[in-house]
């Protein structure tokens, strides 16, 4: 049990009403129930703006219990803006511990990435989501998308990608690459790059999916097929890096492009900041 | 004794809700429950159906129940605590609670939801006179690496009505099945079989 005395007081346990929470708990089940399927919720203002991970706050919110700890990253790192205080937000409103490794963490809530190490069973990871509706570029009806979400009506989905292929001889959509969830419903990642994808494919943590400003949840369950979009002549592929993590030296991370200087310079990190420390600290 | 709400209605709910939504996510996985919160001694439900009606249930969501069920006063008690709405036919219903039998009967339909609003579905919340993990029937799908086996007793009605969620998909019922403190799920999205009819496989070839 952990000690409440460095909490906000005057707010119920995770900031949330429990009406609100059994509402999205109900949602969640659903969503969990229909792999990839967007399930429509009340979602609720939060203290800080929409864009800023108001879905993913709320989902957290619902799921989150006082034993358990609370790893939050923004583009991998866990000491950027929107994790910090984000992070700061449920030590304040649920009292509980937080901790920037990936292993030691029962609830991940994340912007854009997925952590390398591989998680495990019993993990709970909780995606930002700006835009939920992968056709909402080609159909900017709510309706005509639903309609076709449910005809499976899909073939847009390839012609845009085919597009690019016209355009650019290879798929150049490199981040909120679409994917097929168990053979169903095609379902937007939320804007991981298309690296962290084939991390959806069988992984044994829960994904749950949450977009604040457009009141939409969906999930998908661990075990559970992922398939990238693509053609069999054009199969889909990840980013590759010529060199290494620059700090680390891995080779099998997805790596962040920093700027030295204004002469040119640059250098290529590990976007997990967590995972590049933890490397270091094993060879130092 | 009566019905008895959480002793600590927040984090009680909240620890419930996790086995819910584990059990919902890993299809064919048992979860135990706290014994607590108390029910009346001819209570026909166990702890896990208590609990589950108490985390899900507000005044937002209908519940039908099933009249086998309603002993030592359950439907009064489960609106004195969430606030339900309790409904006269399965298909209104966001919750309904059924046992096997219930569900043998063709008569009782539930809302399955429309192509283009799946969700909107009843969910089974089911009690069983047995729920372990050794037993006929076979699940795969969504959450499950390889399968798993679940026992239910009795349960033929119950797993016929959940196998054919698969030619309707997305549209389907849920089920929360319970049986005493245990909590199992099985999702629209798990198909099922039956080893029994396997086991009949090679005879019909013969």
């Amino acid at each position: 049990m952990n000690d409440y005395s460095d909490a906000t007081t005057g707010y119920n346990f995770a900031y949330l009403d429990e009406q609100t929470k059994r509402m999205i708990r109900r949602g969640l089940l659903k969503a969990v129930a229909i792999p990839g399927y967007q399930v429509p919720f009340g979602g609720r203002e939060m203290p800080m703006p929409y864009g800023w991970g108001t879905g993913g706050m709320q989902l957290t919110a619902s799921v989150l219990g006082q034993d358990d700890v609370l790893k939050v990253i923004d583009q991998g790192a866990d000491d950027t803006t929107n994790a910090v205080s984000i992070r700061a937000f449920f030590e304040r409103v649920a009292g509980v511990t937080t901790t920037s490794a990936t292993a030691e963490a029962d609830v991940i809530q994340t912007r854009h990435r997925i952590p390398e190490q591989p998680l495990r069973q019993g993990q709970i990871l909780v995606f930002q989501v700006p835009i939920p509706e992968p056709l909402r570029f080609i159909e900017p009806s709510e309706e005509e998308t639903r309609l076709m979400h449910a005809l499976e009506e899909y073939g847009v989905m390839h012609v845009k990608l085919y597009e690019d292929i016209a355009r650019h001889g290879h798929i150049a959509t490199t981040y909120a690459y679409p994917v097929k969830v168990d053979g169903r419903y095609v379902t937007d990642p939320s804007p991981i790059p298309k690296f962290d994808n084939p991390k959806l494919h069988m992984a044994e943590a829960l994904m749950l999916f949450g977009a604040g400003r457009e009141k939409r949840l969906y999930a998908i369950p661990p075990y559970t097929r992922v398939e990238s979009l693509d053609f069999e002549d054009h199969p889909f592929e990840v980013q590759q890096w010529e060199e290494p993590c620059a700090i680390c030296g891995a080779r099998d991370t997805f790596l962040d492009e920093v700027i030295t200087d204004d002469r040119g310079g640059r250098m290529f990190v590990c976007s997990d900041t967590d995972y590049c420390q933890s490397r270091r600290e094993e060879v130092a | 004794m009566q019905w008895s709400a959480f002793d600590d209605p927040v984090h009680d709910s909240q620890r419930a809700y996790r086995q819910l939504l584990s059990t919902m996510a890993e299809p064919g996985t048992v979860e135990d429950m706290l014994e607590s919160p108390l029910r009346p001694e001819d209570a026909a439900i166990g702890a896990a159906c208590w609990a589950t009606l108490l985390t899900l249930c507000d005044l937002d969501t209908r519940v039908w129940l099933t009249p086998e069920l309603a002993a030592g006063g359950l439907g009064e008690g489960l609106r004195f605590h969430t606030g339900s709405r309790l409904v006269d036919t399965p298909a209104e219903a966001d919750f309904a609670l059924v046992t096997p039998a219930t569900l043998a009967d063709p008569t009782r339909v539930f809302n399955e939801g429309s192509d283009i609003y799946p969700d909107r579905s009843t969910t089974l919340l089911v009690v069983l006179e047995r729920l372990d993990t050794e037993g006929p029937w076979r699940l795969q799908g969504p959450g499950i690496p390889g399968f798993r086996r679940l026992g239910i007793g009795e349960g033929d009605a119950l797993m016929s009505r959940l196998a054919a969620n698969q030619s309707r998909f997305p549209r389907g019922l849920d089920a929360i099945l319970t049986c005493g403190a245990r909590l199992a799920a099985v999702p629209r999205s798990t198909r099922i079989t039956s080893s029994r009819v396997e086991e009949a496989d090679p005879c019909m070839s013969q």
